[in-house]
């Protein structure tokens, strides 16, 4: 109902009756920012040309992931949780300690164990172990609501990010971990990036229709009333805590996920890309997408990328200070939403 | 027995029993920390003596942070994140003014922009005091246009000042003294005037005119001292970088939160606008100063005593008397002044204080005011005794949100304890451990806190 009929429905009215349709959406801020998300991107894309598209497109499909699954729990749930990057980041541990054939003893530094696991035999793993440990996590956070909850999903991105840098004897703390394995099918390796790009849509697809099967199913409409008025469903005797640590734990194997293809699309992972900064920055997209809408995630991880490759082409901008300035960016824009739009573009959940 | 009353007795007796269970194990938990920690003291009492130093040191840190934003928090009941870039603030602020100084003006920083933006908040935050404090007396008294022209004057000479001191902070010392001047003028005659008032009952035209005499005497000594000493230029920025971030706090409280709560009085929509805030504050630092951490410049006491076998730094013995001290202050205005009665009867229910005539805005201004400013000041004390970098407002923050909810939220007496016990527990923690796991260690206090003890160590009552 909310991704695939959507946009259907929508263009049969455009279709059938483009006046009326014109003059009833025109002031209607969904359509502007469709409009003017998608324009960017795609005039973007058309003047960069292809390896361009293609590499923006990957880091679009990664993001795309965490934000659905992120969205799964801040929209429909309603838990505002800052800590996804932490299961980002132990997907892309699992992905990259598994697979990672690198041999570090000529390089005089700290050795690490090396499997040399294929692609394929390590994603499961990085996946269920995110879920394992979110299960874990979840059993302690189940009972925190609002704004503590922000505060400890904050500690759990913090004890995540510690464990990366600090177990130097698993991860190579800052050094990171080199020639992490590409997927690869028997003969079809997946090592250009326009056939990762293809693996990455193929797994941001799969992300959405399970987040799709799930948030129209009779699960995610629990779901919804715990994010209306916990109590209330509580009396008709759902276990709220099972619907909670459920949901929590889906989305921490999506976030695992994407963390496994990061790991395998850049080849390389160091404790930086899991800061505590880069989850603000996954909660604002979420918000800025769209709370409890899975189209509003997908525009929102656009809007993000496409700001960040935007303002590369900006002539005065000194380059060093993109990701300062897209981060003001992004911070005015949460108080102009919060002021004036608190279901963020094209969201349902008023926060 | 019939079966429905048999399974409501054990449902009853299974969450008894998880009940007990939770107090057991928080006991165990409790008891284990206590047996670990006093087998440490007893296996090396000169380390330990060493690490609750250090516990002390930081935890005073903490107590300045939790006592400030529980203040915020218990007056408006939502977490303010700008408080952590508050106290980034603090610290950037005392490096800006004293970047000359740092390592031979290496990393010497002054630009105009900043110094412009800065200028105008405060001429804004001037011209919005005045139209608050004199101007809704004074316009029915005189000519409202002559007003707002004086006070228009009155709000861009304060920016223009602003704008002077921070574009020259080699010559602080000698721009602020007619400020401290006038300050110690009008504490001076303040003085006189209520212990005269102790005394006598009357206030003739002489002994006042006598009284302002010597205000004015002892305000131009001090100035005239303050002016030519130019080694006060670190601690006067000390001071106006906490004016700079309450300003600041001040301008975001006008500017959007008073807004904002209008709309939609939810805490977690302040909660993300606020984040939204920090956000974009610690980025903006980063374009200023650069991601790499910075020192601050050197300050009294940066040799360490030895005290019984353990070393301690003359400044972290500063730090925490100015944690006490900050707390005295907190609790004297708390419970003794009519503003602390403001205060409280706004946490209480904000509509009934405004019902019974509190001004609910200026009253909620000036908790942001001393909440930036104890922000501030634990930052900057926080960057004296280590080093200043963009993201530790978010750090720092972190940590006195950890310290007001272990202390009990809203209590002032458990943020300082709060404050205290987190950094004496962090401190405790990373005895076996590298340093770099004490984030995590204070977030595991924090959540085993919020498991076993939701209402903190001092609940507020």
């Amino acid at each position: 109902m909310s991704i695939a009929s959507a946009p259907i429905r929508g263009l049969q009215e455009v279709a059938r009756d483009p006046r009326s349709w014109w003059r009833r959406s025109k002031g209607s801020v969904e359509l502007w920012a469709n409009l003017i998300v998608l324009g960017w991107a795609l005039v973007f894309m058309l003047w960069r040309g292809g390896g361009f598209a293609v590499t923006v497109g990957s880091v679009f499909a990664i993001w795309a992931v965490l934000a659905v699954s992120l969205n799964l729990v801040v929209g429909y749930t309603g838990l505002l949780s800052v800590g996804h990057i932490g299961f980002f980041g132990i997907g892309a541990y699992a992905m990259a300690v598994l697979t990672s054939s690198a041999s570090y003893e000529q390089l005089r530094t700290e050795a690490i164990p090396t499997f040399g696991w294929p692609f394929f035999a390590a994603l499961p793993i990085s996946v269920v172990l995110a879920g394992l440990v979110a299960l874990v996590v979840g059993i302690a956070f189940n009972r925190f609501r609002d704004d503590i909850y922000v505060l400890v999903s904050f500690g759990f991105a913090v004890i995540a990010f510690t464990t990366f840098l600090s177990w130097r004897s698993l991860t190579r703390g800052a050094f990171g971990i080199h020639q992490v394995a590409r997927p690869a099918i028997g003969p079809l390796v997946f090592d250009g990036e326009l056939e990762f790009l293809a693996l990455l849509l193929v797994f941001l697809g799969l992300a959405v229709l399970i987040s799709w099967l799930i948030v129209t199913s009779s699960f995610g409409r629990v779901l919804t009333a715990i994010r209306e008025d916990e109590e209330a469903i509580e009396v008709f005797g759902y276990r709220t805590t099972h619907y909670k640590l459920a949901i929590w734990v889906i989305s921490a194997m999506m976030a695992g996920l994407a963390g496994a293809l990061l790991a395998s699309w850049s080849t390389f992972i160091d404790p930086n890309s899991f800061v505590l900064l880069e989850s603000v920055l996954l909660v604002s997209i979420v918000i800025l997408g769209g709370l409890a809408s899975i189209w509003g995630s997908l525009l929102g991880a656009l809007a993000f990328v496409m700001l960040e490759e935007g303002m590369r082409f900006v002539p005065f901008l000194p380059s060093e200070f993109i990701g300062q300035i897209r981060q003001v960016i992004l911070g005015i824009l949460l108080v102009l939403l919060m002021l004036f739009r608190p279901q963020g573009l094209v969201g349902r959940f008023k926060l | 027995m019939s079966l429905a009353k048999l399974s409501d007795f054990s449902l009853a007796s299974l969450l008894r029993l998880r009940e007990h269970q939770s107090r057991l194990l928080a006991t165990a938990l409790a008891v284990a920390v206590a047996v670990y920690i006093g087998w440490k003291i007893v296996q090396s009492p000169d380390q330990a003596l060493q690490f609750a130093f250090n516990g002390l040191a930081v935890g005073a840190v903490y107590a300045l942070l939790a006592m400030g934003f529980t203040l915020v928090y218990s007056t408006v009941w939502f977490f303010d994140l700008y408080y952590g870039a508050a106290a980034a603030i603090g610290a950037y602020g005392v490096f800006y003014l004293r970047s000359h100084d740092v390592l031979g003006g290496q990393y010497a920083v002054n630009s105009g922009p900043v110094n412009v933006l800065f200028a105008v908040v405060t001429a804004g935050v001037a011209a919005w005091a005045l139209h608050v404090l004199l101007y809704r007396r004074l316009h029915t008294r005189t000519n409202p246009t002559a007003l707002l022209v004086v006070g228009g004057l009155l709000a861009a000479g304060v920016g223009v000042y602003t704008g002077l001191v921070m574009a020259n902070p080699e010559n602080l010392h000698a721009l602020l003294s007619p400020l401290v001047a006038v300050l110690i003028a009008g504490v001076v005659y303040w003085g006189l005037r209520r212990s005269y008032r102790r005394v006598s009952s009357g206030t003739g035209p002489v002994p006042l005119i006598a009284m302002a005499a010597i205000a004015v005497v002892v305000g131009a000594i001090v100035g005239f001292l303050v002016a030519v000493t130019p080694e006060l230029g670190l601690y006067l920025s000390w001071g106006v970088a906490c004016l700079l971030s309450g300003t600041v706090s001040l301008a975001l409280y006008r500017g959007l939160y008073v807004t904002m709560r209008e709309r939609a009085n939810s805490p977690m929509i302040m909660l993300v606008a606020s984040l939204g805030i920090l956000l974009a504050i610690t980025a903006f630092i980063t374009i200023v100063f650069r991601s790499a951490p910075r020192p601050l410049p050197d300050t009294f006491g940066s040799e360490p005593w030895t005290i019984g076998g353990a070393n301690i730094k003359g400044f972290n013995v500063f730090a925490i008397g100015l944690a006490l001290a900050g707390f005295g202050v907190l609790l004297f205005m708390v419970k003794k002044t009519a503003f602390g009665k403001a205060v409280r009867a706004i946490g209480d229910d904000e509509e009934v204080a405004k019902v019974v005539g509190i001004n609910t805005t200026v009253v909620i201004a000036i908790v942001f005011f001393i909440g930036a400013v104890y922000a501030a000041l634990a930052g900057l004390v926080s960057g004296h005794d280590t080093a200043i970098q963009p993201r530790m407002g978010l750090l720092l923050l972190l940590k006195g949100w950890i310290a007001s909810v272990v202390g009990g939220i809203g209590s002032l007496y458990g943020a300082i304890v709060g404050g205290f016990a987190l950094g004496m527990l962090e401190q405790f923690g990373i005895w076996d451990l590298a340093g770099e796991w004490r984030d995590v260690i204070s977030f595991i206090v924090l959540i085993v806190f919020l498991s076993f003890w939701p209402q903190g160590l001092i609940p507020r009552k």
